[in-house]
């Protein structure tokens, strides 16, 4: 029977002393550039730089990180909007989020679309549009295809705690197990679906154990750990890989702001915010870098300091960017 | 399989062209409920498991949303699906993904979407109020998608294998109740038959019919009664919704002054009443009478034959109106 718990034969994880210490830096510097381009933006937000409002993924860096380095470049990611970091992982530049929070000219959609939905195809990453969990069939279509042309090419795709009651949750889930599809399914539980508790979105125990009524695999892991949301995706991966079918993460974290900006989200209790105020993933993975002795603190200053840096360079791009021609809004309507 | 001996039935022609498209093209793939050891709830991929395999034949559990999602995927990176939902009916269920997720893919990101979308539709078969619906309309609204609606088994096969080569979503509505009413004279040309492109099925004189779908043979047979009586009836069939043809409409109304739109969906809101503006803001000054609409009434779509035939439009209704504004 699948189980929320690890085998109790399983080996223990890796120390990170013992793991590939570029990739280890690399998951670093990445959340690192997610919380200070999201910081960034926020002070944009608040000079009203940007439109619509602003969605982040404060406390979701070790999700939005961690599951994408378990994956190589040619699989496919289908994020929501509390994954900046997969994109980054992937080679987004944050000016392009930025622009596209603009409607910039430079945007990833040129302005067609705009805010979160700037997924690039050609990072293999899907575009999604505000129906979230919407992303969850399209990622088990492009999982079909990798299968359909014999390729071992994987498809994650992320969703938040709502997202696990909508029907397309369901038979995403569902259709992927019973083709036994390459996917992998994240679901981020950040405790709220905008103002919506846990207890008024699911009676279940938790939403790993859903992953039994589909017959694959569940499990639930410290959203917060960066090596524990990568080695239960690289488990996930490698079963996909090896063309056994689809697995559930829950990944466990709190959504640190409101929905967006423009929600100062009073209905979050304040001490649940302090409790999770300790388990900032960015430097719960600092930390455990530093004491494995992959970083120094030169390097941690380093890193922050360019990634302060990149985001200030990138808000300028942005800024400066042009908006786009009206005359063209009816071109592109149709593909050729 | 489907074959051809020159007299092949309006179904036959869906499945002949889905199998040709299959054997040109190795990405092409047909996804839906019951398609593949049940050849489909109407038969049109009848042995198509057996030919080309259960990878590219493809049973899906019941989840509307969930496989028309799946085909956006498999069509973003390449692939183009074909799905088939059982009734045109059950395509609310997908009007999310269909919505939100194909028609506005293309426009927001660049990237192709070549997803055709097959629904059996339409009334006739005392199928009552869940099994009979007309679609076009929910649809035609919906920037980013393409609408077609054979009304001839030619058709069927021509706009089918141009659907599956375009790289937009397209909603190919097949009309259930020609499913084995209509047969072709000949042998199928399974050639593309490009969409957005009208034809005159019948030249007339005196008034034009704008029609698609059942109203195409509908309207002739009425059209030649109407002949015996001294009425000549042009006869035009859209063949796609979208794109619309407006140059060959515009043409045909302009040579006969006179214009009624004929089709099976409801009346309010019915795609006639876009045809019908069309036709007001481009020949006003050529009509001679009011534009008039047939269609089916304000209701839904009965089960019980005198009542299912209340409500959709019947030989004598069509009849009397083309009379009417024909000789008015």
């Amino acid at each position: 029977m699948p189980t929320t718990r690890k085998k109790a034969n399983a080996p223990a994880p890796a120390p990170p002393s013992e793991r590939d210490p570029a990739l280890l830096r690399r998951i670093y510097e990445t959340m690192v550039l997610t919380r200070a381009v999201e910081d960034r933006m926020v002070a944009m937000y608040k000079g009203g730089d940007l439109l619509g409002s602003l969605y982040t993924g404060h406390w979701h860096e070790a999700i939005s990180v961690g599951a994408a380095a378990a994956l190589r470049p040619d699989d496919y990611l289908a994020p929501i909007h509390r994954d900046l970091g997969a994109h980054l992982w992937r080679g987004m530049e944050p000016w392009q989020v930025m622009a596209s929070f603009m409607g910039k000219a430079t945007s990833p959609t040129g302005g067609r679309d705009g805010t979160l939905h700037y997924g690039r195809l050609d990072l293999n990453i899907y575009n999604l549009p505000s129906h979230i969990p919407a992303n969850y069939p399209v990622a088990i279509g492009m999982g079909f295809a990798a299968k359909y042309r014999g390729e071992d090419r994987v498809s994650l795709a992320f969703c938040g705690d709502g997202s696990t009651s909508r029907a397309d949750w369901h038979e995403s889930l569902n259709i992927a197990s019973v083709l036994k599809l390459p996917c992998v399914f994240v679901v981020e539980n950040n405790q709220f679906a905008y103002s919506t508790p846990l207890q008024l979105q699911s009676a279940s125990e938790n939403f790993a154990i859903k992953a039994v009524a589909y017959g694959m695999p569940g499990v639930k892991v410290d959203g917060t750990d960066a090596l524990a949301v990568y080695d239960a995706t690289a488990e996930a991966v490698a079963r996909a890989r090896a063309g056994d079918g689809p697995s559930l993460i829950e990944a466990v974290t709190m959504r640190m702001h409101g929905h967006a900006e423009h929600d100062p989200a009073d209905y979050v209790p304040r001490e649940m915010l302090e409790e999770w105020s300790k388990k900032d993933p960015v430097e719960l993975f600092e930390r455990t870098l530093l004491e494995a002795g992959v970083l120094d603190d030169a390097a941690v200053k380093s890193v922050r300091g360019q990634a302060r840096q990149h985001a200030i360079d990138a808000r300028k791009k942005a800024m400066a960017d042009p908006m786009p021609d009206p005359t063209t809004v009816e071109v592109g309507v149709y593909a050729d | 399989m489907p074959t051809d001996n020159g007299n092949a039935t309006y179904l036959d022609a869906v499945g002949l062209a889905l199998e040709h498209e299959m054997d040109a093209d190795p990405d092409v793939f047909i996804i839906g409920e019951d398609v593949g050891q049940f050849g489909g709830a109407f038969k049109v991929t009848k042995g198509f498991l057996e030919k080309f395999g259960a990878r590219r034949v493809v049973d899906t559990p019941i989840a509307e949303t969930g496989f028309t999602g799946l085909a956006a995927g498999a069509a973003l990176v390449g692939l183009r699906p074909v799905v088939e939902f059982q009734f045109a009916d059950f395509i609310s269920c997908a009007f999310d993904p269909i919505v939100n997720v194909l028609a506005r893919h293309h426009f927001r990101t660049g990237d192709p979407m070549p997803v055709t979308m097959r629904a059996p539709f339409g009334a006739r078969l005392r199928a009552g109020p869940t099994h009979s619906q007309s679609v076009e309309s929910y649809f035609a609204h919906v920037p980013g998608l393409k609408i077609v609606m054979p009304g001839t088994p030619e058709d069927a096969a021509g706009l089918l294998i141009s659907s599956i080569r375009d790289n937009n979503p397209v909603l190919y509505l097949e009309n259930k109740y020609l499913y084995r009413r209509l047969r072709a004279s000949g042998p199928i040309p399974l050639e593309p038959i490009p969409l957005g492109q009208a034809k005159v099925v019948r030249e007339g004189t005196d008034i034009t019919l704008v029609t698609y779908s059942a109203g195409v043979s509908q309207g002739l047979e009425v059209a030649a009664e109407l002949d015996k009586e001294g009425v000549s009836v042009e006869v035009v069939d859209l063949r796609t919704l979208v794109p619309l043809d407006v140059e060959t409409i515009v043409a045909s109304v302009k040579k006969t002054s006179r214009a009624v739109v004929l089709h099976e969906a409801a009346l309010r809101m019915g795609y006639g009443a876009e045809i019908t503006a069309v036709i007001q803001s481009e020949c006003f000054w050529h009509l001679d009478q009011p534009v008039a609409r047939i269609a089916a009434k304000n209701t839904p779509t009965p089960t019980s034959p005198p009542l299912e035939d209340a409500v959709v439009p019947q030989p004598a209704e069509i009849a009397q109106v083309l009379r009417k504004v024909a000789t008015a």
